[in-house]
């Protein structure tokens, strides 16, 4: 007991150390949605690593370096904070983006870690676009508080996913 | 997922206090949680694979996979998050950990089911067994410690502090020592098993999680995630690192071959099997696809080798020699990681 009760302690005292820590179980979040346009027309816009502000309805503002190569960041922000996020491989073949988080944000996000990617594949004439998410809830003890737990992570990625999705839709379509 | 209906725990064993003097056996090669599975006696190239044990995650599940038919054998309900797993060497149990629960579950292969469960620190992860089957190792995520547990009660036998947020563990039985990856530390922990000290410390490159010794025990293999490049380390009296390439995105997973030639890695952003050469240490350009997440991987037989696919909820079969992907096996949801079963067919 007053072992456990040390340990804790000695984890409190540490916390502010622990850049970017996260817990041992990972989630995820998966959601497709067919576009009706080319792979090509889908992939001109979300290639844009700094362009998700113009087309994504959570993300308020944009901040880009680096172009949209990888390597290249970004900070988001959102209603309630700001994340910083880097492109890992942007693979113009295979019509896939993948990228991190690098500084998280609970309030922004309720989770301590992600990468996401994205895939565009022709499906008839338009696109089907795959939005993948892996990640950490923001609380990685065991008693996680109800805003960041395992459930509070799925949903709050699964809407930013389903969000950004519509929007992208929205813009390439857009006439 | 926090809410675990408690008839689904088996009784949990009462944690004793360390009996003083206990001396330790000779622990196994490693079966760890996150490393490869380095046989012993490794079977001849013609005896078939051995069955594969994977926990998946979600699912809560051992499923025992026979890689060769590619086919699951038996399926055995576990508690919530199961997420590391280590075999006994005579293939009679297997042990798995739960971080979310605090928890181990100890699996009779025979019987397929769960025999055992004992409450393990704050968020147990990485597990070893030692060779013969008296004493568990397993790395605690949130306590920042190596524990040593009997295997028969569960009770804490040793303890001893290490670096940030320890993930995957390897044993080397003929050293007598344990290689602990200390993710949010950025090294290689050292540690002597006879005291239950630690010796070194092995600075690495961000976030290693899996690692893999050579069948020697002269070369130790690190996956660091987020800096996506694989520490070749020398072990030995003053172990330090030799080399640190390249690897690809994300690599969660390192597996040896039983021959030491080559050094499998899963990489779990990109979804690829990297392949280097531990000569030369280069990375062939060809990577076959594992799939969406791959996390595990580890060798087999000396012809084979096994990944998972915690995205696509497949084992992963892969042919060393020809470097192709001979196969998939579905399994339950979120598959994190597998063993080889020595000696169970």
């Amino acid at each position: 007991m007053l072992q456990r009760l040390a340990l804790a302690l000695g984890l409190l005292l540490l916390g502010p150390a622990l850049a970017l820590a996260h817990g041992p179980t990972p989630q995820r979040a998966d959601e497709t949605l067919v576009i009706a346009a080319p792979p090509e027309a889908v992939w001109a816009v979300l290639s844009r690593f700094g362009g998700i502000g113009e087309w994504h309805p959570l993300v308020k503002k944009v901040e880009a370096t680096g172009g949209d190569a990888a390597g290249a960041e970004r900070v988001l922000t959102l209603e309630k904070g700001e994340v910083k996020e880097g492109l890992d491989e942007a693979d113009p073949a295979a019509h896939r983006l993948s990228y991190r988080l690098l500084t998280e944000n609970a309030e922004a996000i309720p989770v301590s870690f992600y990468t996401q990617t994205i895939e565009v594949k022709p499906d008839g004439a338009g696109s089907e676009v795959s939005w993948g998410a892996r990640f950490y809830r923001a609380d990685t003890t065991n008693e996680p508080p109800e805003d960041r737990n395992d459930a509070a992570a799925i949903a709050a990625m699964t809407d930013f996913i389903q969000q950004g999705l519509k929007g992208l839709q929205a813009k390439v379509t857009a006439k | 997922m926090s809410a675990l209906p408690r008839l689904a725990l088996p009784r949990v064993a009462r944690v004793r206090k360390a009996k003083a003097g206990l001396a330790l056996a000779r622990l196994a090669f490693a079966l760890l949680a996150l490393g490869p599975l380095a046989a012993s006696k490794p079977a001849r190239a013609d005896t078939p694979a051995p069955l594969v044990a994977v926990v998946s995650q979600k699912a809560a599940q051992l499923s025992l996979v026979d890689i060769e038919a590619r086919e699951v054998r038996a399926v055995i309900g576990l508690a919530a998050v199961p997420a590391g797993l280590a075999a006994s060497a005579d293939g009679a149990s297997v042990y798995v950990t739960h971080p979310d629960l605090s928890l181990v579950s100890r699996v009779d292969l025979a019987s397929r089911t769960v025999s055992a469960t004992f409450k393990v620190g704050l968020e147990p992860f990485g597990i070893a067994v030692s060779a013969d089957g008296r004493h568990l190792l397993v790395s605690d995520w949130s306590a920042d410690a190596l524990i040593r547990l009997d295997a028969s009660t569960g009770a804490e036998t040793g303890r001893v502090a290490i670096g940030h947020a320890p993930a995957g563990l390897v044993v080397d039985e003929k050293a007598g020592l344990a290689y602990v990856a200390d993710r949010e530390s950025n090294q290689v922990s050292v540690v002597r098993l006879a005291d239950m000290v630690r010796i070194a410390t092995v600075p690495t490159g961000r976030a290693p999680f899996a690692l893999a010794l050579s069948p020697g025990g002269e070369r130790l293999y690190v996956a660091n995630v987020q800096s996506g490049d694989l520490s070749v380390i020398e072990t030995g009296t003053t172990p330090r690192e030799i080399a640190r390439l390249k690897i690809g995105l994300m690599p969660y997973g390192v597996a040896v071959t039983p021959d030491g030639r080559t050094v499998l890695v899963s990489n779990q952003q990109s979804g690829k099997l990297a392949i280097v050469d531990a000569q030369t240490l280069t990375l062939a350009p060809a990577q076959p696809r594992l799939g969406t997440f791959p996390e595990g991987i580890t060798v087999v037989s000396p012809t084979r080798a096994a990944a998972v696919d915690w995205a696509d909820d497949e084992v992963v079969v892969i042919d060393i020699e020809a470097r192709t992907i001979l196969g998939r096996v579905k399994v339950g949801t979120s598959p994190r990681n597998l063993v080889a079963l020595p000696g169970v067919r």
